[in-house]
């Protein structure tokens, strides 16, 4: 009994610990767990050896306050990770019309209910997904690419159609539909480079799509928040929410089905997924878009690194399911072996979850007062710094100390992060589909699991 | 139907051919595995895209009604929409009329309302508020009372009683066509260009000829028939798709013209429809990976599995959607923005009467 009082402890450190350090911007849950585990080969004692689980539930706290936390630097301070740039939007217009916090705490809630989804949806999970594992698992390559092709079909012209000829018209019409072409193919192109020949030092391992990320969805951001000169009114705290029990379930049903797409489909990210479900339950509300996009992304992360602790004895031919970024960093340390840790970490969810949600009330109120202080281009500055400054010392922090090779290699990465900001700025500035930027993720896991990767690669002379 | 479920459709159609499954499967010895089953998603969208992406630029609109974003003559365009129904009515001939946005910055627009009143034979403009890209009105912003709403008395009668208004707003304006009915009634047809030539199973046919040639080209005449035919039944699939809602199609273009009713059973952005197709494909889907993989994962019968993978599951949706959904339909913020002040003409009219007849 002792060990698991040890090993909730460690959950409580990661939740608590993640409940403030991932209001920051650009701190992804990915990132901070390479350091701790760089850190953990400099100081041994900083988890026990003989209680692995520790490690696990540590990580699974970060988890979730990320899931629920990583609305803050997205909703007030413009500087979204992957899969909270669909919350951009919506929150800027909640922030505009001073409910800046209504929709922080909406997305709160929608975390919430992903966590209830995560705790019915359990049972089904154990015996419905190592079968459906063994059906689609041959066909992951074809379903990434509907995916990928459904990103490209469904963005329709956004131009006002005028103009005195057809051509004119069309031309108009088409600058954002090209522009999300462009932005597709460059970010696949990047992606493919990426995953093919790495531009950032190989010690960075998995954080070397950090820069990638922060370039194309936070700096990006932050430099339209600068250039945009945006004033953001007196915010209200509301001791209440505008939701009823059916928005509530309009919400939540296309924020599960989006986040468990986003958890078992490699390179697919909860936004994306959440924005597919929402096509598909054909929603039309700010209010249900932001609180599925809440649900959606704690479903994907969560549930991501929940799918590794179903035992592998589920699964034909045992093994287990390793899914997500955290799970593949994790996975050299400890195989979960029973249903028992499976519950006791799922038990660390639902603690991990309550906490956070109130960590949220609370770092949105202090927030929202900072804002209310300081003139929020002053905030968009200092949070650009704050992320450049974090993408060029992370090689250092993953090395244990500062050194020539670190800044060297700090150098490089910032450079990665100039070309992905670059792109990230081609939506924002020509009005397409910020989701065009995933392709620098999917595209190379989808023509890889096809196997067309090294051809492909051979072809670009990277081979 | 909305895209996701045309996509959603035409994907399973494709998987219910067993060498098409065989050949996107991981499981294949030799060579890269096929995105063919992509494909029949691929043409299950691409009558959409075809008259959205292309389409609606290349139809010529005879009367072009494009306001001042910064000073709005509701009058004036009711007048200009009107004044094409009576040519339409005058000359018997099809009379189309495209309605622009307006647009006031680059995230501000001035919303405004159209609606045909078949009681009073009226075209009737109301403008509104201005509102963000998102859709969210600037409070206040609506003009004064005798500059926001115009009516036009049309020369001949509209074939319906009560049209359901329009909102424009943001990025595009919608094209009504106006025809004459043999009965010399005025009928209104919602964006003119679409449906007619784009959703047609002829031009279908058509255009998996090229995908059928390509593809025996590149992977042999033995297997090309089978992308031709799935990118065929992709696109039907659409099409039949369609004829659920009030719009239909022009299902034999170019052989017949006309674009014909559908069996108006819902609404194409129907949330609840449009779910259970996208949850029907993706069961169909599976039922038919599992039943060509060389070990099926699962060995129920067919009845079982649909029992307890479609129908019950859509039996619970259905059920919970039937206690709680909406009973009643929800408006939108610029029909009750037009609705309001449409009340408000109305009492100020009561008002002058009432203090008329006192005097």
């Amino acid at each position: 009994m002792e060990n698991w009082i040890v090993i909730l402890l460690y959950g409580l450190a990661g939740t608590i610990l993640g409940g403030f350090l991932f209001v920051v911007p650009s701190i992804h849950f990915l990132n901070f767990s390479g350091v701790v585990i760089a850190l953990w080969g400099h100081h041994q004692g900083l988890f026990p050896v003989a209680q692995p689980l520790t490690l696990f539930a540590f990580f699974m706290g970060m988890v979730v306050s990320f899931g629920i936390m990583n609305t803050i630097p997205s909703m007030f301070l413009g500087a979204p990770d992957e899969s909270a740039v669909f919350v951009v939007l919506p929150g800027a217009k909640y922030m505009l019309q001073g409910k800046g916090y209504e929709g922080a705490m909406l997305t709160g809630l929608g975390g919430m209910l992903g966590i209830f989804f995560l705790a019915i949806f359990t049972p089904f999970l154990f015996f419905g997904l190592p079968k459906l594992h063994v059906i689609l698992g041959p066909h992951m390559h074809w379903i990434l690419g509907l995916i990928i092709v459904y990103m490209l079909m469904s963005e329709w012209p956004k131009g006002t159609g005028k103009g005195d000829t057809w051509w004119q018209k069309f031309k108009g019409a088409w600058a954002n539909l090209f522009a999300g072409i462009v932005t597709f193919v460059l970010s696949a192109f990047m992606g493919f480079l990426i995953f093919n020949r790495t531009m950032v030092p190989v010690q960075m391992g998995f954080q070397g799509l950090l820069p990638v990320f922060v370039g194309l969805f936070a700096v990006s951001s932050l430099i339209s928040a600068i250039l945009s000169k945006q004033k953001i009114p007196p915010q209200h705290v509301s001791n209440s929410i505008d939701l009823d029990y059916k928005t509530m379930w309009k919400g939540w049903m296309p924020g599960c089905i989006g986040g468990t797409l986003a958890a078992y489909l490699p390179g697919v990210t909860g936004g994306i997924g959440g924005l597919i479900a929402g096509h598909a339950c054909a929603q039309r509300d700010d209010r249900i878009f932001v609180m599925s996009q809440g649900v959606s992304k704690v479903v994907y992360y969560t549930g991501q690194f929940l799918l590794y602790f179903i035992p592998g004895y589920f699964f034909i031919g045992g093994g287990g399911l390793t899914r997500g970024g955290m799970a593949i960093n994790l996975s050299p340390f400890y195989k979960p072996q029973l249903l028992q840790e499976y519950f006791f970490i799922f038990g660390i969810v639902v603690i991990a979850a309550s906490i956070s949600f109130f960590l949220l009330s609370f770092n949105s109120k202090w927030i929202i007062k900072l804002i209310a202080k300081v003139p929020y281009q002053n905030l968009s500055y200092a949070s650009l710094a704050i992320v450049v400054v974090m993408v060029f010392f992370m090689p250092a922090m993953i090395e244990g100390g500062i050194s020539a090779a670190t800044l060297l290699s700090g150098l490089q990465v910032i450079g990665v992060m100039c070309v992905s900001t670059c792109l990230g700025l081609i939506p924002i500035f020509y009005h397409c589909r910020r989701s065009n930027c995933m392709a620098v993720i999917i595209v190379p896991i989808c023509i890889s699991m096809s196997g067309y990767g090294p051809s492909l690669a051979a072809l670009l002379g990277l081979a | 139907m909305k895209g996701l479920t045309h996509f959603m459709s035409g994907a399973a159609i494709a998987s219910f051919f067993l060498p098409a499954v065989t050949m996107a499967g991981a499981e294949r010895i030799g060579g890269a595995n096929s995105f063919i089953l992509v494909l029949g998603g691929l043409f299950g969208i691409m009558p959409d895209t075809m008259d959205f992406k292309m389409g609606q630029f290349f139809t010529k609109a005879e009367h072009e009604i494009d306001p001042d974003p910064m000073d709005p003559d509701p009058q004036m365009m009711a007048e200009g929409l009107g004044k094409a129904l009576d040519e339409c009515y005058e000359t018997g001939k099809m009379v189309k009329a495209q309605m622009y946005p307006m647009r006031m910055g680059a995230d501000l627009w001035r919303q405004y309302v159209v609606q045909f009143d078949g009681e009073t034979n009226e075209v009737m403009i109301v403008i509104n508020e201005v509102v963000t890209t998102s859709q969210v009105p600037v409070l206040g912003s609506e003009p004064p009372p005798n500059k926001r709403i115009g009516r036009y008395k049309i020369k001949g009668e509209f074939n319906i009683t009560h049209s359901r208004p329009s909102v424009v707003d943001i990025m595009s304006g919608p094209m009504y066509g106006f025809v004459k009915n043999k009965e010399g009634k005025m009928e209104i047809e919602f964006l003119p260009w679409h449906r007619t030539w784009s959703h047609s199973y002829v031009l279908g046919a058509m255009l998996s000829v090229p995908i059928w040639l390509i593809a025996s080209l590149a992977a042999g005449w033995h297997i090309g028939w089978l992308y031709g035919l799935i990118a065929f039944l992709g696109f039907s699939i659409h099409l039949t798709e369609d004829l659920t809602g009030h719009m239909g199609g022009s299902l034999w273009w170019p052989i017949v013209k006309p674009r014909c009713n559908g069996l108006n059973l819902f609404k194409a952005s129907n949330p609840h429809a449009n779910f259970s197709i996208d949850y029907t494909a993706v069961v169909l889907i599976l039922f038919n990976l599992n039943r060509y993989a060389p070990s099926p994962a699962f060995t129920l019968s067919t009845f079982q599995y649909f029992l307890y993978g479609l129908i019950l599951p859509l039996g619970v949706y259905f059920s919970i959607v039937k206690i709680f959904g909406e009973k009643t339909k929800k408006k939108k913020e610029g029909v009750i923005s037009m609705e309001k002040a449409l009340a408000r003409e109305e009492m100020e009219y009561a008002a002058e009467e009432a203090m008329g007849g006192e005097m």
